[in-house]
């Protein structure tokens, strides 16, 4: 349906330049064409991901300067500098992303500070190397292939081509495995990461595309304006006209760049031809202020493109097959230290496969921490975690949850910007099946049956209470069907019924095959529902054995209670 | 190869650079460190202070006695700014952009009025060298530095050794329990970004009196001068000066033996090269 | 029992639809010590938080020393007279052991007094007096614990909150550590204690309150308390 519409505005658009229209018309639409463009493709990844780009600028300007030395200087015939336009940038910007974007440092503000210097760079590089050398390129010359009637028509032609491309790829993107990881990036990186998405991969990816596209509208642009330079070409302004147009349509949205930019075109362009381009600069800086202060989400914010796929008839849950004999998670001596705290100590435990075992002890004992280390939230210092024989120490997160790992976080960290539906889908499309979306969601409705969140699969993680938050976070767990489950204080705040509700659940999900290692406080549910309990304090496991046993053991005892109580 | 002389001389004029950087650095090192606000528009008030000064001057009074009156003027318009990102709850990132816009419009504002001209302060002040050995300074440079070293300094030891310091850098670390212990940080908050303010208004003055203006150069400051306040680490008053004496001898002698173009290249690999090293200490 | 320091009446903290806190009324009296108990997640920081200013409340009153509080914005709490060490230590680990208790006395009638204040803290906790011109950051647990209450004791407090000092701390710390809260308590100080460690807590306590799930669920002297179920079963799971 919707592939049918798209297809029929661009056959209706491409007749214009045979309508016989005054060039100024295709001119016009031209500059909506290009700024589409360059704004979709910023969106791409700054957008979608958050890692927001001051310096689009610099990668236009390649696209520029490429399509300006190989047509303007070297003669190449204007189409074959294109791939060239398009490839310059992404490579410039993979490059850049591949040193950029393994510093955890350097998220948010840093990231956009260092793309703005960026521009600079480039622009400084070009100017004084033959690349432009000063006096800037002229473009005159350059034969525009004849696509219509009119020069103008041509060109007009050109950028529909690419705006129609542009926003087909940013649609794709959204309604795919990929938007879904950039998008839970955006929300929470390194959740997203321990879920499985390969999160420098994806954006790298995103950042290489961004850079293609806006390379592609700046090779066009250069024999569009016939005389490129620097200074016009690597300018702040267009990094913020970008960034306005994306966020006055909305960033979230696949179309809003789209929409911002047909809009902020067609109100300056009286200002930017004229004698007022000063003022009308300022006035675009104005509004800028204003989007970002009174509707942070954009025109098309309130509307989400994504439908979620039509719920289908749910199969029979399927038990895990036990793979290997032997503990299915054997900790030697994991050991972690934060700023001169020493959290973990040298941890030595086994976990049985299909057993639940318990995880307790007073607060600031390590539970958490030893959670965090084993699903590669946190590196660990030295020991060793092995997982069904393999060696997880040193791994990538997502790597560890396409392993068959799954956590829930005591804090819940539901994505905040996904539906509770996509929240729970998130993991199979990145976990041990690695399913596409619709069949993910599948799952995920399982799964939000299983848990009793059905109702409220298409709202947002914030309008739920925190007992429904919480199992969220088990359903998003067990979505990924793993063979080792960990759940950090998952009852915590619950009422008792719900807590029975939990205990239920948990036993459920034992019933399939999967494993639980369960941090609680609750002792109630830890006697009820444990196998085995091992008990850490200061770092270290003091006891290991049959609940109540070791809930008697004198050391326990004083660890919870206190000396008094020996 | 050039000799050792134009070797001494452009590491001198470095330092000098440098001094301006560190000058221009001040105010944004700490309303990033302190209020965690990246602060765009400190850029476009510094170079509108320039041009305030520029116009006084021209109109007979002494560029650094504008200070009396630019200086003040541009207390309120930093307090007015903090204010209204505050009222508006405005995300770091968000200040982010939203400074970007108020930077464009003070951009476009300055080209209103005083045109894309080069604009060049015409005072006794240029016309001052004393030789230093084979070396010479100008006032102009001498005076950057001092004031510089000065103001940096004065900062440094404001927040080191007294309560108001001591408040700014607990609210900056942790507002909620400093004001378990009586520190009210939104007061706080609006000092120091009115301070900054007038700090831009110090930087441009003595921008002024050494550079040509114009209305596009702005932009040619920010990737160097956010280079000198990252190595030099946030929040640190003599951070960007030493960083920024650091850059510009760097710079200087990379123009001297190689081409004058290169120079941006070396703050900006610089900085890669530092957050690379020690990526924990920004931010 | 004397004139009250703390007066808290049906204190309610809300996050969105379901309250931290609800329907809390606690008493303090002049140089008491009390002990607020009770498991992971039952509301005690949130609590101990709203009495220290930092957080708002939904409803309620809060009066300190007969002075109606509910209203103070969160830097005036100091002046009236409370000092808080909170859940974690937080102290301030960019800037050295001196200048985090130097801010413990920011206030102005403690600023008066900061140099005997500063001889009493480090009489109290010598081991800090070497490490006066060390970040605060590259202390041990324990010593950072000790620094932290020296930091509010430098505010001259009439109350004296304390969130969970014992957490993380070795026994033997532990034991030190309140050793010398009761002797801040016998020198005049109230002091309002939230702990999972309910043997000490109990041990040092006039009265205890059992906080649960956001409400208060038991309360009253310490030698009842300790011999109900409740407490055991809700620690210890029998």
């Amino acid at each position: 349906m919707k592939v049918l519409a798209f297809v029929g505005a661009g056959a209706v658009l491409a007749i214009v330049p045979f309508l016989g229209l005054p060039a100024f018309y295709e001119s016009f639409l031209y500059l909506v064409f290009h700024w589409i463009v360059l704004a979709t493709s910023w969106n791409l990844l700054s957008g979608y991901s958050g890692y927001f780009s001051f310096g689009h600028a610099a990668f236009f300007g390649a696209g520029v300067y490429s399509t300006a030395v190989l047509a303007g200087k070297l003669g190449w015939p204007f189409l074959w500098t294109l791939p060239v336009a398009a490839a310059v940038p992404a490579v410039l910007g993979v490059a850049l992303g591949a040193v950029v974007f393994r510093l955890p440092a350097l998220r948010g503000e840093l990231f956009a500070l260092i793309t703005l210097a960026l521009m600079f760079v480039f622009a400084t590089i070009v100017l004084n190397t033959p690349l432009d050398g000063g006096p800037g390129v002229y473009m005159s010359a350059v034969a525009v292939p004849k696509l219509a009637p009119s020069v103008s028509g041509s060109f007009y032609l050109l950028a529909l081509v690419l705006a129609l491309g542009s926003v087909a790829i940013s649609y794709a993107v959204y309604q795919s495995r990929f938007g879904t990881g950039l998008f839970a990036i955006h929300d929470d990186e390194d959740v997203a990461e321990v879920m499985g998405v390969p999160t420098l991969r994806y954006k790298l990816a995103a950042l290489a595309l961004s850079c293609a596209l806006a390379g592609l509208a700046g090779g066009v642009y250069s024999v569009f304006v016939s005389y490129v330079t620097v200074s016009e070409t690597f300018s702040g302004w267009l990094a913020l006209n970008v960034i306005l147009m994306a966020a006055l349509g909305g960033t979230r949205h696949w179309l809003g760049p789209a929409v911002g930019a047909a809009a902020v075109t067609a109100m300056t362009y009286y200002f930017t031809t004229s004698e007022y381009a000063v003022a009308g600069r300022a006035l675009v800086g104005a509004i800028f202020i204003v989007v970002i202060l009174f509707m942070p989400n954009g025109l098309l914010g309130r509307f989400s493109g994504r439908k979620a796929f039509a719920r289908e008839k749910q199969k029979e849950l399927f038990k895990i097959e036990p793979s290997r004999p032997g503990p299915i998670l054997a900790v030697r001596g994991a050991s972690k230290a934060f700023e001169g705290v020493q959290a973990l100590a040298g941890v030595d435990l086994e976990v049985r496969r299909g057993e639940i075992l318990g995880l307790v002890g007073p607060n600031g004992s390590g539970k958490s921490t030893l959670i965090n280390v084993v699903s590669g939230h946190y590196p660990i210092d030295s020991g060793s975690v092995l997982f069904e024989g393999r060696e997880l120490a040193g791994e990538a997160p997502h790597r560890i949850a396409r392993g068959g790992i799954a956590r829930t976080y005591q804090i819940p960290r539901p994505f905040g910007r996904l539906s509770v539906l996509e929240n729970v889908a998130l993991p199979p499309m990145f976990g041990l099946g690695a399913l596409h979306r619709r069949a993910a969601e599948g799952e995920a409705w399982r799964w939000l049956a299983f848990t009793g969140l059905e109702a409220k699969a298409h709202r947002l993680p914030a309008g739920l209470n925190l007992h429904e938050r919480k199992f969220l976070e088990l359903a998003r767990a067990l979505a990924s069907r793993p063979k080792l489950l960990f759940l950090d204080e998952v009852l915590s705040g619950l009422t008792p019924t719900e807590i029975d509700e939990a205990i239920r659940l948990v036993r459920a999900i034992r019933e399939q095959g999967t494993t639980i290692v369960f941090v609680e406080h609750v002792m109630r549910a830890v006697m009820e529902l444990t196998d085995r309990v091992v008990v850490l304090t200061n770092g270290r496991a003091i006891a290991q054995g049959a609940p109540r046993e070791v809930m008697r053991d004198p050391l326990v005892v004083d660890a919870y209670l206190g000396a008094a109580r020996a | 190869m050039p000799s050792l002389t134009l070797l001494g001389q452009s590491a001198l004029s470095g330092v000098f650079i440098g001094a301006l950087y560190g000058l221009l650095g001040l105010g944004l090192t700490l309303s990033w460190g302190l209020l965690r606000q990246i602060n765009l528009a400190h850029f476009a008030l510094v170079f509108l202070g320039a041009y305030l000064s520029y116009q006084l001057a021209a109109a007979g009074m002494d560029p650094l006695l504008t200070l009396a009156l630019v200086a003040p003027g541009f207390f309120l318009l930093g307090a007015g700014l903090h204010w209204l990102l505050a009222r508006f709850s405005v995300s770091p990132l968000n200040t982010l952009l939203v400074t970007f816009g108020f930077m464009v419009m003070i951009e476009s504002l300055i080209q209103w009025i005083w045109t894309a001209d080069f604009r060049r302060m015409e005072t006794g002040y240029g016309d001052v060298r004393w030789r230093l050995g084979e070396l010479y300074v100008s006032l102009p440079e001498l005076l950057t530095f001092l004031i510089a070293a000065a103001l940096a300094s004065g900062v440094w030891a404001l927040l080191r050794h007294t309560d108001l310091g001591r408040a700014l850098r607990a609210a900056a670390e942790d507002a909620p329990v400093a004001a378990a212990f009586g520190v009210n940080e939104k007061r706080l908050a609006l000092l120091l970004s009115g301070a900054c303010a007038a700090f831009a208004a110090v930087a441009g003055v003595c921008l002024a009196l050494s550079h040509t203006l114009a209305p596009g150069q702005i932009y040619a400051w920010i990737g160097v001068v956010f280079a000198a306040v990252m190595i030099g680490g946030l929040g640190n008053p003599l951070g960007p000066l030493a960083a920024g004496i650091v850059i510009g001898v760097s710079e200087a002698l990379t123009m001297a033996l190689t081409a004058p173009a290169w120079a941006p290249l070396v703050s900006f690999t610089l900085l890669i090269a530092i957050l690379l090293l020690r990526p924990g200490r920004v931010a | 029992m004397g004139r009250l320091v703390l007066e808290a009446r049906r204190l309610r903290v809300g996050y969105g639809a379901a309250p931290a806190i609800w329907d809390v009324s606690l008493e303090v009296g002049e140089g008491e010590l009390a002990v607020v108990v009770g498991p992971n997640g039952a509301g005690k920081t949130t609590l101990i938080n709203t009495i220290a200013g930092l957080h708002r409340m939904e409803s309620g009153r809060l009066v300190f020393s007969g002075k109606n509080i509910s209203n103070l914005p969160a830097h005036r709490f100091c002046d009236q007279g409370i000092a808080l060490v909170p859940e974690g230590r937080r102290l301030f680990t960019g800037m050295t052991v001196r200048e985090n208790l130097e801010l413990g006395a920011y206030r102005g009638a403690a600023k008066a007094h900061r140099n005997t204040s500063m001889e009493r803290v480090l009489g109290l906790f010598p081991m800090l007096r070497e490490k006066l011109a060390l970040p605060a950051g590259t202390l041990s647990g324990g010593q950072q614990q000790m620094l932290a209450i020296g930091r509010a004791l430098m505010a001259r407090p009439q109350l004296l909150l304390l969130d969970e000092p014992s957490l993380g701390l070795a026994p033997v710390i532990v034991v030190e550590m309140f050793r010398i809260i009761r002797e801040v308590n016998q020198a005049g100080v109230a002091v309002l204690l939230v702990e999972q460690n309910v043997a000490m807590a109990l041990q040092l306590a006039v009265r205890a309150y059992v906080l649960e799930e956001g409400r208060i669920v038991a309360q009253g002297a310490p030698a009842e308390l300790a011999s109900q179920p409740q407490i055991q079963r809700a620690y210890l799971g029998h």
